[in-house]
């Protein structure tokens, strides 16, 4: 990220509200449960982001939304099959307050759903999207994005990137999206003076040394790549995992999913896609019930094997972005964290 | 706020059925149909190029397709009719709810298609050598599809031999495709049934008896291979250890699938998404990976 401003914390607001009048803001908000998730903010004067909290969402619920409707279908009197997509909008979308392992999964749902005109929804969504991310001063409690290097601060992939020096905000601007901006309404922006950009290298360090958690994903990378776990990691892991899927719900990165039809009545019906989690007992059973997966022992085995073997094997990095989510949600004990820890005993 | 089409650009949406007929249903056996499709539009490829069903550079071999029907979602199912034929064969075996539909579906009705998807069998390295097809049950669905292809073009291929077991010879299916083959002289079929019937004259035995009957030159000769898991297994074993290498032995597999694309994860096996590495495996390919069917 070359070009650097300072955007005052008293202008933030401000900002905000004139950039809601450009595009559907979402952000992470508290709500009336006290639960901090990304949200769209249709009155910005009213509601005020959170940003003290990691939103319990990330963006993969707008990206990649959990139900999409993909058709309606009709059958006529003539045996006739007619399929018809629905009617869709999308809004120009910027998301605010995204942290660098959730923004860091959004440069991942990129690599598996754009090549290849395979997904033409997230396509439609992404490229009607804008990426405002924030550094982590202080990481949250079960974070660990250090260890998969996907954070506390983001280097590239934003189109505007903040780091919270305050006062001010650091403003680093990334994709061409963040310099449009800049340009649009240069009246939020100062330029950064040397010291405050230097500032932010101190907050940096500051941040990779208040993690809680001594987290070894490298250990659990390598053994994963040489077949040298220790013996009964998979069948401890099965036997704790307790079938609920929350894992790969609120994983940034799980992109599982499942089609089905849902009838309306005898002559309609509409097409869904929904996300599924290979975690799930029928995942791979076939109709007739031969099933290539042993759900008894081997069903978190693709889970983690996909995550720290297979993608560092395809993309060069894993696809767990350190973001803690599975390890607040899992009630068993056989979330990301387990897993690494057990892999390095 | 922008109002767009799923389509922009007139770009094709992966996901979209298109439409087809049931122009013809053979009933191959109590559990087995075999339906005969009419597309009534263009199939629009994996790449989301537009190719055209039903014709020879549409599809090849041993690559499947997603089955719509109505109320019932999708499945993936292979194309049972070779690219040389006119029209486009799915053969079916009742199992789940999907299949059931199928099996209720009368002439006229229509189901939808996507597809072709995955790596077909490697017809290309096949010219020159004697082949020997071996299945089981419904297994002979993609098996049948290499065979008329050979048929089609007889000059290109050695000598092809079949082997076919089912369970009883009430289950004996694609009885209309044994006699014609049987007839041509050209492919020299064995059959055989797990449990006789008072009027069957023929072997009794699992396939893997028939097979140990033949002497199949190991040099020359392919093996296609399609059915149940514990066939597949047993094969694979007893033709490696004739000598025929495991580059020549081939067999196409089974998987839950949702998307065909290589998205939806639902096929995975070991590193591969077999919608899109697979169906089609050598032996060799598979000894490299940690599968169910090599137990």
């Amino acid at each position: 990220m070359s070009d650097q401003y300072l955007l005052s914390r008293d202008h933030l607001a401000p900002l905000l509200r004139r950039l809601a009048k450009e595009y559907r803001l979402v952000a992470p908000v508290r709500n009336d449960h006290g639960d901090t998730m990304f949200q769209e903010i249709a009155n910005p004067v009213a509601t005020v982001p959170d940003l003290e909290s990691q939103p319990q969402n990330s963006l993969k619920d707008f990206l990649f939304p959990q139900q999409e409707h993909l058709y309606d279908y009709r059958l006529d009197d003539a045996g006739g099959y007619h399929f018809q997509p629905p009617a869709t909008t999308t809004p120009p979308t910027l998301f605010f307050g995204v942290r660098p392992c959730d923004l860091n999964a959004v440069l991942y749902l990129d690599v598996v759903f754009l090549p290849g005109r395979r997904e033409l929804s997230y396509r439609r969504r992404r490229e009607n999207s804008l990426l405002i991310g924030l550094n982590c001063n202080q990481p949250f409690a079960d974070c660990f994005c250090a260890a998969v290097n996907a954070g506390p601060f983001l280097e590239e992939g934003s189109d505007l990137q903040l780091t919270d020096l305050g006062r001010d905000f650091l403003v680093e601007v990334g994709r061409a999206g963040g310099a449009e901006i800049i340009r649009r309404w240069p009246h939020f922006f100062r330029s950064a003076p040397a010291e405050e950009r230097n500032r932010r290298f101190q907050l940096y360090l500051e941040a990779r040394g208040g993690f809680s958690r001594q987290v070894h994903a490298d250990q659990a990378i390598k053994r994963l790549a040489a077949d040298t776990l220790p013996s009964g990691v998979w069948e401890e892991l099965a036997t704790r995992c307790q079938d609920c899927n929350g894992c790969a719900y609120l994983c940034p990165t799980c992109t599982c999913f499942t089609i089905v039809d849902q009838p309306q009545d005898q002559h309609h019906g509409r097409r869904l896609r929904l996300w599924d989690a290979c975690t799930a007992t029928g995942f791979t059973a076939m109709a007739g019930g031969h099933n290539p997966v042993q759900p008894g022992k081997d069903k978190l085995r693709q889970r983690f094997r996909h995550k720290l073997e297979l993608d560092v094997k395809k993309h060069g990095r894993p696809s767990c972005m350190g973001c803690g989510r599975c390890v607040g949600a899992c009630f068993g004990g056989a979330d990301i964290l387990h897993f690494i820890n057990l892999a390095g005993r | 706020m922008t109002i767009d089409k799923i389509r922009p650009g007139g770009v094709i949406d992966p996901y979209l059925p298109v439409r087809a007929r049931i122009s013809r249903i053979i009933e191959e056996n109590p559990r087995i149909r075999t339906l005969v499709l009419e597309p009534l539009e263009e199939l629009p490829a994996a790449n989301g190029a537009r190719s055209t069903a039903g014709r020879s550079s549409a599809y090849q071999p041993g690559q499947f397709v997603m089955v719509s029907v109505p109320h019932c979602g999708e499945a993936p199912i292979s194309l049972a009719s070779s690219p040389h034929e006119p029209e486009l064969r799915l053969s079916v075996l009742k199992v789940g709810l999907l299949t059931e539909a199928l099996h209720r579906l009368p002439v006229g009705a229509e189901v939808g298609l996507r597809g072709p998807y995955g790596r077909p069998f490697p017809l290309a390295d096949l010219h020159g050598r004697r082949l020997l097809f071996i299945a089981g049950g419904i297994g002979l669905a993609p098996l049948r599809s290499v065979l008329e292809s050979c048929l089609a073009e007889p000059e290109k291929f050695g000598p092809l031999t079949l082997l076919y077991g089912s369970r009883t010879p009430a289950d004996l299916a694609f009885g209309e495709d044994l006699a014609r083959w049987q007839q041509s002289g050209r492919v020299d079929c064995r059959l055989t049934v797990d449990q006789g019937a008072p009027g069957w004259t023929g072997a009794v035995g699992l396939v893997t008896e028939l097979l140990a009957e033949l002497e199949p030159a190991p040099e020359q000769t392919s093996v296609l291979i399609c059915g149940p898991p514990p066939m597949i297994r047993a094969v694979c074993r007893q033709t490696a250890a004739t000598g025929i290498a495991p580059e020549q032995i081939i067999t196409t597999l089974e998987r839950q699938m949702k998307c065909g694309l290589g998205l939806c994860r639902h096929c995975h096996l070991d590193h591969h998404l077999v919608c899109v590495d697979g169906p089609v495996y050598t032996l060799a390919q598979l000894q490299q990976l940690e599968i169910m069917e090599l137990g």
